[in-house]
């Protein structure tokens, strides 16, 4: 994935010589380019608040959701080039984690009345609840992390995907606590579109953050070499760790605003469904950028959404299509290998949308 | 400086350094020649922390780093370039000059050696901005030595600079190598091209199946005639 691309490499125009970066610089220019990359996420946002019907709202939300995810994804993905496949495992976590704790005592009493630790019997506020659920988060992705930032590669991979598996079997068969395979509902709905905005854009900075930062290119340093950065005394062990549990808490989070809008959750919301949805996103889109998990979140949301239409039969020119069932999930496979095959960088490449709007810019200006 | 006695490194069961001891002294250029899979890369991996010697010690300043990680070995003056030079192909040159600085706590001196380099390098100076994957062999390997020098190492171990490079690059490579030795950096280079690397030796290691099999200053090879054409052929 982390092929080099000459062509791409070989258009681009020169920076300006000697312009060594002051640091100040550029962690103003990492924060605006965050900001810049999350501006076409709080105009959709806005129009949609603004002008769209309630069902959008909904659908809406349950993009952002994704959106939050997928950069999640990006942090760890992105920067170790390593995949990861049991990220859901950390929404499920978050999700629960507030629905166990903030879920008014009279639904506990009919959901998960024989609830161990006292549970049963305790109810937080809102906040309180995401703070511990996201603690919690925390401390199971510093113990699988601790697993998987001494692998790489595929063996990494294969650990992440057992993660899942535990975390899914657990919410499954834990059902005095997690209620089992089923809908686990009364969760307080505190959370709205402009709040699902806000953290979006809070997210999306911090993953950008991350990437400018000092372990963000030591990282994607030691991804590229691991020779070398060993050699300039880059430790990719704590690097990895350290984008996994921040990627992690990300993922938590969507988890935790996932269950303050719905409601209502259940383990099979965060297994393979979502995994694949948000992978190939961020595929789609271009793992190496934050601008890339942004733009494959849009574009898959909005497709996917138009191949559901399609899916139920529709009448086009008077002539009534057939059901096509299961036609978004063929749709996913053949959008994962058509950009594996042709534009294994994704939509957006190489560069974060601030620096191609710059290079843009540049260019024309000669 | 650099003093490593008894060293022994071993993959398994398979030893690719047996029991070999050498010296680098201030400001000296010293070369350990030998053929592909002498043990040379093996010796340079031990020194910089990259494999656990099985046994032997490795003494820096009068400081036994033996089993000390490769951060603080940076740390203590001792960087090395690796082989095939591992440019970070897709990030930029100047990204790959910070990196160089990965162990650094100061900024400002990082942005002053950088804007050295650059002065140093035009070539990297027109470059900055753009990926390092697209500057030529010997361009790579220019970067690859600046990046290094970013730790502001006393002792550079450069392993295989001449690697896939055109003879006149390598000549030109090894100018550059000089010209460090000249401002007062040790250096100890690992080398199949030992006519480059004779250019500004002060003494040369011959190494062959992991062991130590000749010392000396380079003079010593050019009369030892067999010598010089059975382990480096030519």
């Amino acid at each position: 994935m982390a092929r080099f691309e000459v062509s791409q490499a070989i258009e681009e125009t020169a920076s300006p010589p000697a312009a060594v970066a002051q640091p100040r610089a550029a962690l103003t220019r990492s924060l605006i380019g965050g900001l810049v990359t999350s501006l076409p996420v709080l105009v959709v946002g806005l129009l949609i608040l603004n002008f769209a019907p309630t069902y959008y709202t909904y659908l809406a939300l349950g993009a952002f959701v994704n959106l939050i995810v997928v950069v999640g994804l990006q942090v760890f993905m992105g920067n170790s080039n390593i995949a990861n496949l049991g990220h859901s495992a950390f929404v499920g976590l978050g999700a629960y984690g507030v629905a166990i704790l903030s879920t008014p005592l009279a639904m506990k009493k009919l959901s998960i009345p024989n609830a161990p630790f006292g549970f049963a019997t305790l109810q937080l506020d809102p906040v309180s609840s995401a703070l511990i659920a996201l603690i919690m988060v925390g401390i199971v992705a510093a113990v699988s992390g601790k697993v998987i930032s001494r692998l790489s590669g595929v063996a990494a991979t294969i650990v992440s995907l057992a993660l899942l598996i535990i975390v899914h079997s657990v919410f499954l068969n834990w059902t005095n606590l997690f209620k089992g395979n089923q809908a686990f509902f009364g969760i307080p709905k505190v959370v709205g579109l402009p709040w699902m905005m806000v953290f979006s854009v809070v997210v999306i900075v911090l993953a950008r953050l991350f990437k400018d930062s000092r372990w963000g290119l030591q990282l994607r340093a030691s991804a590229q070499s691991p020779q070398a950065a060993a050699a300039l005394g880059i430790d990719a062990r704590r690097l990895r760790l350290m984008s996994w549990v921040l990627s992690a808490l990300i993922c938590g989070l969507a988890g935790v605003l996932y269950a303050y809008f719905a409601g209502t959750i259940s383990p099979k919301l965060f297994y393979f469904q979502m995994i694949f949805n948000t992978l190939a996103m961020l595929i789609l889109g271009g793992m190496a950028t934050v601008t890339g998990a942004v733009t494959g979140v849009i574009v898959l949301s909005v497709g996917l959404e138009f191949i559901r239409s399609i899916e139920s039969g529709v009448t086009i020119a008077g002539i009534q299509l057939p059901q096509l069932l299961g036609l978004s999930g063929v749709a996913l496979g053949v959008v994962i290998v058509l950009c594996m095959a042709f534009r294994p960088s994704g939509i957006s490449g190489r560069y974060e949308l601030d620096e191609l709007l710059s290079r843009l810019f540049r260019r024309n200006a000669k | 400086m650099l003093s490593v006695d008894n060293l022994v490194v071993r993959y398994g069961a398979v030893s690719a350094v047996r029991d070999l001891s050498l010296k680098v002294g201030r400001g000296e250029l010293v070369a350990l020649l030998g053929p592909n899979g002498a043990g040379k890369s093996s010796t340079i991996n031990a020194l910089t922390g990259l494999v656990t010697p099985a046994s032997g010690r490795i003494v820096l300043d009068g400081q036994d780093i033996s089993r000390v990680r490769t951060e603080d070995r940076i740390r203590a003056g001792l960087t090395s370039t690796p082989e095939g030079r591992h440019i970070f192909a897709n990030l930029t040159v100047g990204e790959n000059l910070r990196l160089g600085a990965a162990i650094r706590r100061d900024p400002k001196g990082v942005r002053q050696d950088i804007e050295r380099f650059l002065a140093l390098f035009p070539v990297l100076s027109e470059r900055y901005g753009q990926a390092a994957g697209t500057l030529s062999g010997g361009e790579q390997q220019m970067l690859a030595i600046a990046r290094s020098l970013m730790s502001r190492p006393k002792l550079l171990l450069l392993d295989e600079p001449s690697l896939g490079l055109a003879p006149k690059i390598v000549v030109q490579i090894f100018d550059f190598i000089g010209e460090l030795k000249a401002e007062g950096l040790t250096l100890l280079v690992v080398e199949q091209n030992a006519r480059q690397a004779l250019r500004f030796a002060d003494r040369v290691y011959v190494v062959s199946a992991g062991t130590l099999r000749h010392s000396g200053p380079p003079s010593s090879l050019a009369d030892e005639h067999g010598l010089f054409n059975l382990y480096i052929g030519g």
